[in-house]
């Protein structure tokens, strides 16, 4: 158990530092260093790299029997979006994900998981269920998914010199996406009240009408 | 960017309606604090929901209903979004006359449910209307959200608990299905403008080779993905598992709103997303093709042939009459992806008016499962076993909603009905005239089918003695709406013009 906290905190560590660097650099409009490993630049081994995490996170969540470790491995899978977000030049973006993601939806989860009675039992927990019919889509989808992925010529943009992009965030949600991000917060608040209106406090069956809750 | 800005605030005035009920949601939830210890609050709170409802109907009747991008593209406005808003005010409206009655909502909680309420009905009034994929998702996720409270609102009730936690989980896979295929879209188009989609479509078809393979099989898979989150919506085959557990588990007021107003959201986004995008203008025959041939009329024909007979077939064998009429709305959805699949002019006023007289004839029916319950507090079929003895008012007007849902004349239901099958068989003499003509007969043999079951709750009712002899006594106000639900089924079952011209003058619908 202690060596794989310790995997946990250096593979943390790494993730963190390298955004944060990234993120640094960036903001300075610095472009990245092109070391060469092999047949790979530095830039290609560090996105496989962070890919494969991000994978093995999501498999994690998905297969492990404990739902700790599903929990933790969210957080190998949300880091590795991060640091993907950073490959996509979008700084922010990365940042945020941390932020909100990792340092707070995260930790809410695992309080949740936690404070959960009797959460360790697996079969409460964390059972699998249905594995033929989940083996039969994935065999199903996943030669379609895979050819299309790789045989499509999907449209992409070549990215411009590396530069901060929370100006034309700000510009982008308050002129052209005003709507949607609106929308957004609207959609937001909506689910704050459902979620005060679910968890309190349930009433009594014969209380008069005019009670106060 | 002055120029966004510009257009921006030019847009408002388009978007009266959506403000009212933004701010009158909001409004409701204060008031719903400042009346804590009003005596009767329950009044003063419906009778604010239905000020604002009809303040949001007095707007839109004001606005004008030309096709206008609003907000830079992200909605439109135009005759088509129109005629489903006022499908989603009339909803909404029936459902705070249908609470303001009932006791599913008790009253310390009423005022939270109105306030929620008219947030889905702000939520669907932008699922009717938007055109780009980012307000598509999220006006989804406004009407899911507020429905998976709004379906737990009883904490205490185990069901109710277990419906919506089911509704959450359905929800989230589904929506983030779609999202996926949004990805796609994203990646293959490189925009999020659904109006922009059909010219960029048709571009990408004419690559060829492995490349053209791939972005159609790409297409394909986008197409599957985005309609999961409609397919959730409407309650169609393979995304309609939460239906009947959530129908049955959520208080029924809100189990009626949300077979009506919802699924006439969903099949509004989905007409504008699939004939706006993925099919060519209307000719003069009325008919348009599916853009780069992307079999997608193909995909929803099957689907619906499937919806409708899974529904009928699995309806038969209930005995809970809020799952009997779950798996009927299933099957209700499958009749009206028909017209979707005809992609015909026809097809898709056939769409319109079926959702208008389902609104009707399903809130309907739905009120009469609330009259029983309340009076025998059972929803079981057995408990309505001489129904037309206790209360002949109820099961007469259960009567005419179910021969309605069945389609057979002179009912309303028979009026949408006749323009679905219609659309089809308009399309049987053309090419693949074969599959169109055997959707028909699937529609037709399931009609026969949905009788059956529908006709056992009449049977039940108005042939079969009553275990109990006491009668129910409906309130004065739920007497009211089901002689008026029955009229107006019987008024439009005959004199049905006003209807067809009116969705024949909302057949407008703003394009790229």
């Amino acid at each position: 158990m202690p060596r794989k906290i310790v995997i946990w905190v250096v593979l943390a560590a790494l993730v963190v530092t390298f955004v944060g660097v990234l993120g640094a650099r960036m903001a300075e409009g610095a472009v990245l260093p092109e070391i060469i490993l092999g047949p790979l630049g530095l830039t290609d081994a560090l996105f496989y790299l962070f890919a494969a995490m991000t994978f093995a996170g999501a498999a994690t969540v998905a297969l492990s029997k404990n739902i700790l470790h599903s929990a933790l491995g969210l957080l190998a899978a949300l880091m590795g979006t991060g640091s993907l977000y950073v490959f996509l030049s979008a700084d922010f973006l990365a940042v945020t994900q941390l932020l909100v993601y990792i340092g707070g939806v995260l930790v809410l989860i695992l309080f949740a998981v936690m404070l959960t009675n009797r959460i360790t039992e697996v079969k409460i927990s964390n059972a699998s269920l249905g594995l033929v019919g989940g083996g039969a889509l994935l065999v199903a989808t996943v030669p379609v998914l895979v050819f299309v992925a790789i045989a499509t010529p999907w449209a992409t943009i070549v990215p411009a010199e590396l530069a901060p992009t929370t100006r034309e965030i700000g510009n982008a949600f308050l002129t052209r996406w005003l709507l949607p991000f609106e929308l957004a917060s609207l959609v937001l608040l909506a689910t704050l009240i459902g979620a005060v209106v679910i968890a309190r406090k349930e009433l009594k069956q014969d209380e008069p009408d005019t009670s106060v809750s | 960017m002055e120029q966004l800005i510009g257009n921006n605030l030019a847009s408002v005035a388009g978007f009266r309606p959506e403000l009212v009920l933004t701010f009158g949601s909001i409004a409701l939830l204060v008031l719903d604090l400042v009346l804590r210890r009003s005596r009767s609050r329950r009044a003063l709170l419906a009778g604010a929901a239905v000020i604002v409802l009809g303040l949001a109907a007095v707007l839109l009747a004001a606005q004008s209903t030309a096709s206008t991008p609003l907000f830079n593209g992200m909605i439109a406005s135009d005759a088509f979004a129109t005629f489903f808003k006022w499908i989603f005010l009339a909803a909404g409206f029936l459902t705070v006359l249908i609470v303001a009655q009932g006791d599913d909502y008790p009253s310390p909680r009423v005022g939270e449910f109105y306030g929620l309420l008219l947030a889905v009905v702000l939520g669907m009034f932008l699922m009717a209307s938007a055109t780009n994929l980012l307000t598509i998702y999220m006006s989804i996720e406004l009407v899911s959200m507020v429905s998976y409270v709004l379906a737990g609102f009883r904490k205490s009730d185990r069901k109710a608990a277990e419906a919506s936690l089911k509704y959450v989980i359905y929800g989230s896979v589904a929506s983030g299905v779609m999202l996926f295929g949004m990805s796609y879209l994203y990646g293959l188009l490189g925009t999020f403008d659904v109006l922009a989609f059909a010219p960029k479509i048709a571009e990408l078809s004419a690559t060829t080779g492995a490349a053209g393979a791939a972005t159609k099989l790409a297409l394909v898979v986008a197409v599957v993905f985005v309609s999961s989150g409609v397919g959730y919506k409407i309650a169609s085959v393979p995304w309609h598992m939460w239906c009947p557990d959530v129908y049955e588990g959520a208080p029924t007021p809100f189990t009626a709103f949300l077979s009506v107003g919802p699924k006439a959201a969903g099949f509004a986004l989905a007409l504008r997303f699939f004939l706006g995008s993925f099919a060519g203008p209307m000719g003069a025959n009325g008919m348009a093709e599916s853009i780069a041939g992307i079999p997608w009329p193909a995909v929803i024909g099957v689907l619906s042939a499937v919806t409708m007979t899974l529904g009928n077939l699995t309806a038969i064998a209930q005995t809970n009459l809020k799952r009997l009429l779950a798996y009927s709305s299933i099957a209700h959805a499958g009749y009206t992806l028909m017209g979707l699949a005809t992609l015909s002019a026809l097809g898709m006023q056939g769409v319109m008016i079926y959702m208008l007289i389902y609104l009707v004839m399903n809130l309907g029916a739905f009120l009469v499962v609330i009259v029983v319950a309340e009076a025998t507090g059972s929803e079981s079929i057995f408990d309505y076993s001489g129904l037309v003895h206790r209360h002949p008012l109820a099961a007469i007007a259960f009567g005419i909603f179910l021969f309605s849902l069945t389609g057979l004349p002179p009912f309303a239901g028979f009026t949408g009905k006749w323009y679905l099958f219609y659309a089809v068989i308009e399309r049987a003499s053309g090419p693949a005239g074969f599959w169109y003509g055997a959707l028909a007969v699937v529609g037709a043999l399931n009609t026969a089918v949905s009788l059956y079951y529908y006709a056992r709750i009449i049977r039940a009712m108005f042939l079969e003695a009553p275990h109990v002899t006491d009668r129910v006594a409906p309130k004065l106000g739920y007497q009211l709406m089901l002689g008026a639900f029955s009229a107006a089924i019987l008024v439009f079952g005959i004199w049905w013009a006003p209807i067809v011209e009116w969705s024949q003058r909302s057949m407008v619908m703003l394009r790229g």
